[in-house]
């Protein structure tokens, strides 16, 4: 056999794969360290600390686990959420992650290693990416080999598509749910592929630690179904598939519903239908195959097909009829806005309002997944040619995820690991292709042997087709048609060419490793509490005003103080400063929403009452304005407004708060409803005093606020941070005297009461 | 000598009364001559908004004369007849409190201006000041066209402004469903013809390819937010990371495309070359390609984040 490079001879078969295997093995715990590596930027640059809002409230309720036990965490009321209607917590969480971070807390307590609560929560997610680059070799595995399960999982360790929710310091149900995600996948593979009910179990069983951890459950819940129904659709009904998705479906559903946060939905919603429905299928379709290997009679099968056609027929009716009846609940808003885009813009707007719910632009794609943006469709083609079961599930998940990636910037979470698992595969098979020594006949060349080249994994293809014989001649288009039916010999002519490809290909993953250091240094490591600038020199400056702020409330206030802030500090607030809130990050309760961004976006007068019946003691308004920090309260107004206005369109109109040329102004020329607002006076009070009668400029919308700020009639400025960013308002009690706050201030001041109309003398006839 | 100013103010609360019942007569018949939309001018824009009034209007100031070239107005003009006609089904008693009215500019300028309307269409809400439907409000509320120019939400809004709900219900589209039978018709029809085609697994690899490019450039953002084409200024590449135009789309999709058909023909295609001339040609051929093209696109990729700091050969 010629071979394009001399290969050692004299190597037994147990020792290559010996070697094989300690390779494998080192390479994946190299790929685990650089996963975790790569995902303490956020430590080495700030601190260990958690990071962003929801976490904050994982952290938060996971203290309360370690401190009180699993059970005290279970009935958990917190009255000090959405005041003062309190929330249940223990029954409005997916517990998984915080019921992980406390297995491993009190695991390494027994072990007498006392590790802060803290650093547990922040070390989780980096941990779990190792986790899941495993299951992420395992699951290559499954579709191609080995090669291309390292590959896999050295893309999922690094690629920032995953990172960016992965952090260290990033404690959300996602850092744990990938790796669910993909082991379950992974599962229902093997499940496939050997027919077991063991593998099916394993898979129910981490189906149920993931509707534990993560929403995004229902993603599994609807790709395994459609799975299954694809492979019938193809005729490919097998008794292992009807094992393997009986075992899950069964098992999976049953403990699902023993998490209260889903509680009877795996029945009673339309998310899960699609799983009960192949269920049914699967059922009718064994049925069917069982009888038909029994019975003879061409016509009793007739009838029977056509029995079972309506079967189908009646099931579908009645789950449409219980639909309509409300015995089904529809689809919910948030999956029905993946459907129909516009939907959560009319109807929902705090969906819509949230900057993870976005449509995603292609700069972020390239961004989070690089070069195997590129290879994915290529990789998608080589499962094509295969198109074995498991290679049609990566077929179906690449095209879902595709879609709802481009729907929701968040989802491209679920998106990152298929596309590491077909460019992988691509990618591998080009270096098997490429790499492999062995070297066929050149047809102009003239042969003397006609042995076809088998040597690894990528020339098993060739093997039937050793016979045939290579034309010469022929077109681009033949030669496609050559490579659709693999009938020719296969292998690369010359070292240069190898040499050419292989340098190419490094070239390539080298430049991934460069993007994927810079992209998670420079955007996905930021704890978004502490922010960073640059001083003159070039050191770090660090931006601590939220801790400031958070840490202000905790030491001066007292404990039961309530503090109003849009929904978005909800968690930060409760979890930093330890004060009841109005909202919060879980938005439950549109009504209390609204009734906050009403009072941010009324007058003083309309506000005052509404912040005295709900308790309020201190407004926290973000204002980034001296900074330029541009994530401020007024760049969110104008959903405060529309979530108001979705509740009171009477009193909040949008377009009351932009000026008559439909512009958003802050400065002079902005709209009186604008001016008056609580949220407006709030950030702007004292303002222009920090400019010395300079004119003040507001970094973050460039415009030029008025030299005479706004007054505060019904609030006292509390507290402002450093740099400005938080800024805290009291608010007033009512005056002693029974007056109202704005006549008693102008009172205090020594201001006459202006009297609106001169009195007349004389009262009018009628 | 005082009497008859005195008897005068006397009656004319009585007076007033009367001549609203009489303009309330005139607006109900205009209405009815109308079905159910009036059309105003100057005078009666005045008669309608009269300031006591026991009943509210809804009037719309558009332009539809093609001279003033409103596309605007005459998108949402059938949207508001639809939802006046649906209001004139109302029954009698409720629709003779709420009045649906349509100003042109060319009919009277001079309301245009008294009010300093600068666009059109506005949709302003006169509430009732009087009579047993006054709510103490007495300002005009505009419309919001927030949600666009469709019959549904405005005919929503409005009812919040209208004695009951306005009766309306989207009209049936014939068009769509007819399309949709016709075409599922065809589709039986064809079956047996296109099967082969259904059945071949490149059918479905090229369409599950073409969709994944799609999506992967941005095709749902650009759906969602309603992106234009291409620049007003005739630019093709949005600035910004988190824009992009229609074009774009396109473009990128290509640019994935090319990329990765390049890849599928060095693993699936070349290594069956016969001879190993042609087979070196194809392969520095579709590497600088592969080198080429993916410079281009960290190129663009510079142009939406100016911060990159990577560059291949461009």
């Amino acid at each position: 056999m010629p071979t394009a490079f001399p290969l050692p001879s004299d190597l037994s078969p147990a020792t290559v794969t010996n070697t094989a295997s300690l390779l494998r093995i080192v390479a994946l715990a190299l790929i685990s360290g650089a996963a975790i590596a790569s995902r303490l930027f956020a430590v080495i640059n700030f601190e260990s600390i958690i990071h962003e809002f929801d976490p904050w409230f994982n952290y938060r309720a996971t203290r309360v686990l370690a401190a009180k036990g699993f059970y005290e965490f279970w009935n958990w009321f917190d009255p000090t959420a959405w005041y003062p209607l309190g929330r249940v917590v223990g029954g409005t969480v997916y517990p998984g992650l915080m019921a992980t971070s406390g297995v491993i807390y009190n695991f390494l307590h027994a072990l007498n290693l006392p590790v802060d609560i803290r650093n547990i929560c922040v070390m989780l997610a980096p941990g779990f990416s190792a986790l899941t680059a495993w299951a992420t070799y395992m699951f290559t595995k499954e579709m191609k080999d080995e090669s291309a399960g390292l590959l896999a999982a050295a893309f999922i360790g690094i690629v920032p598509g995953y990172i960016s929710r992965s952090v260290a310091g990033s404690y959300d149900n996602e850092a744990i749910a990938i790796f669910l995600l993909m082991f379950t996948f992974y599962c229902w593979i093997k499940a496939l592929k050997l027919g077991s009910a063991l593998f099916g179990t394993l898979a129910a069983v981490f189906y149920f630690y993931m509707v534990a951890a993560w929403g995004g459950y229902v993603f599994i819940t609807n790709m395994i179904p459609l799975h299954g129904l694809v492979l019938i659709l193809m005729g490919r009904f097998t008794s292992r598939l009807y094992v393997a998705y009986s075992s899950w479906y069964v098992i999976g559903t049953l403990s699902s519903m023993q998490v209260p946060f889903v509680g009877f939905q795996p029945v009673s919603t339309s998310e899960h239908m699609a799983a009960l429905g192949v269920f049914g299928l699967l059922q009718i379709v064994a049925f069917v195959q069982l009888v038909r290997s029994h019975v003879s009679s061409k016509q009793f099968q007739d009838l029977l097909f056509v029995v079972l056609v309506t079967a189908g027929l009646v099931g579908f009716a009645a789950f449409i009829g219980l639909t309509y009846k409300g015995a089904i609940a529809p689809w919910t808003g948030r999956f029905y806005s993946l459907w129909d885009t516009g939907y959560a813009k009319k109807h929902i707007p705090i969906i819509a309002s949230v900057s993870e719910h976005q449509p995603t632009a292609w700069p972020s794609f390239f961004m989070d997944l690089q070069f195997l943006i590129f290879l994915f469709p290529a990789g998608v083609i080589l499962c094509f040619h295969q198109l074995r079961d498991e290679h049609v599930f990566v077929i179906i998940y690449a095209v879902m995820a595709s879609y709802f990636a481009g729907v929701m910037v968040r989802l491209m979470l679920t998106l990152t690991p298929v596309v590491c698992v077909a460019s992988a595969v691509a990618f591998s098979t080009l270096l098997d292709t490429y790499v492999d020594a062995a070297e066929p006949d050149d047809a102009e060349a003239p042969a003397d042997s006609a042995t076809p080249s088998e040597s690894g994994a990528a020339a098993k293809k060739t093997k039937k087709a050793a016979a045939a014989t290579p034309s010469s001649s022929g077109s681009a288009l033949s030669d496609l048609v050559a490579a659709a039916v693999p009938n020719k010999k296969k292998g690369i002519y010359g070292l240069d060419t190898r040499f050419a490809i292989i340098v190419n290909a490094i070239g390539m993953l080298a430049f991934f490793v460069f993007h994927c250091t810079w992209a998670t240094s420079s955007a996905y490591s930021s704890p978004s509490v502490v922010l960073a600038s640059q001083n003159p020199d070039g050191s770090q400056h660090i931006i601590d005003d939220f801790r400031e702020a958070y840490y202000w409330l905790r030491q001066n206030t007292p404990e039961t103080a309530v503090v109003m802030s849009w929904w978005d500090y909800g968690y930060q607030i409760a979890g930093m400063a330890d004060r009841p809130t109005l909202v919060d990050n879980n938005t439950w309760n549109n009504t209390h929403i609204a009734t906050v961004g009403k009072a941010m976006s009324s007058s003083e007068e309309v506000a005052y009452p509404i912040l005295r019946k709900h308790d309020v003691d201190y407004v926290l308004v973000i204002f980034g304005g001296l900074l330029g920090y541009s994530g401020d309260d007024i760049n969110k107004f104008l959903w405060m407004v529309r979530i108001a206005q979705g509740v009171w369109p009477e009193e909040i109109q949008e377009p009351n708060y932009f000026t008559p040329q439909g512009e958003y102004r802050v400065d002079e020329h902005a709209s009186p409803a604008m001016k008056n607002s609580l949220m407006y006076k709030m950030s702007y009070y004292r303002f222009s005093e920090l400019f010395g009668g300079g004119p003040s400029t507001d970094r973050v919308r460039n415009q030029q606020i008025p030299k005479v700020g706004p007054t505060l009639d019904y609030l006292d400025e509390a507290y402002t941070t450093d740099n400005w960013i938080v800024r805290i308002y009291q608010v007033r009690s009512e005056d002693l005297l029974g007056r109202d706050l704005k006549s008693a201030n102008a009172f205090a001041q020594g201001k006459k009461r202006k009297r609106s109309k001169p009195m007349s003398r004389r009262r009018p006839i009628v | 000598m005082h009497l008859l100013p005195l008897l005068a103010l006397f009656s004319l609360p009585l007076a007033r009364a009367a001549s609203d019942d009489a303009a309330h007569q005139k607006l109900v018949a205009l209405a009815a001559a109308s079905g159910g939309l009036i059309k105003l001018d100057a005078a009666t824009y005045d008669l309608l908004t009269t300031p006591n009034r026991d009943w509210s209007a809804s009037i719309q100031f558009t332009a539809l004369d093609s001279r003033r070239r409103c596309s605007p107005c005459k998108e949402f003009d059938p949207s508001w007849s639809a939802v006046a006609k649906a209001w004139s089904k109302a029954p009698a008693v409720h629709r003779d409190t709420h009045f649906f009215a349509t100003l042109d500019f060319d009919d009277a300028q001079t309301v245009f201006q008294k009010l300093g309307l600068q666009s059109a269409p506005v949709v302003h809400i006169h509430p009732a000041t009087e009579g047993p439907r006054a709510t103490g409000k007495t300002g005009v509320s505009k419309y919001d066209f927030s949600q666009g120019f469709d019959a549904e939400p405005l005919a929503q809004a409005l009812s919040n402004h209208t004695p009951i709900r306005i009766p309306y219900s989207p009209p049936f589209d014939w068009a769509r469903w007819t399309t949709a039978g016709a075409g599922l018709l065809t589709f039986a029809v064809l079956l047996r013809f296109i099967a082969p085609i259904l059945q071949s697994r490149w059918t479905w690899a090229i369409s599950t390819i073409l969709v994944s490019l799609v999506m992967n450039s941005g095709y749902m953002f650009t759906r969602i937010r309603n992106s234009p084409w291409m620049g007003g200024d005739g630019s093709w590449i949005a600035g910004g990371f988190q824009n992009q135009f229609g074009q774009e789309v396109q473009v990128i999709a290509i640019v994935y495309g090319t990329l990765g058909f390049a890849f599928t023909m060095l693993i699936m295609v070349i290594p069956y070359q016969a001879t190993a001339h042609r087979q070196r040609f194809q392969i520095y051929l579709w590497s600088t390609i592969i080198m080429l093209v993916y410079s281009i696109l960290i190129v663009l990729f510079k142009l939406k984040n100016r911060g990159y700091p990577f560059r291949l050969l461009l």
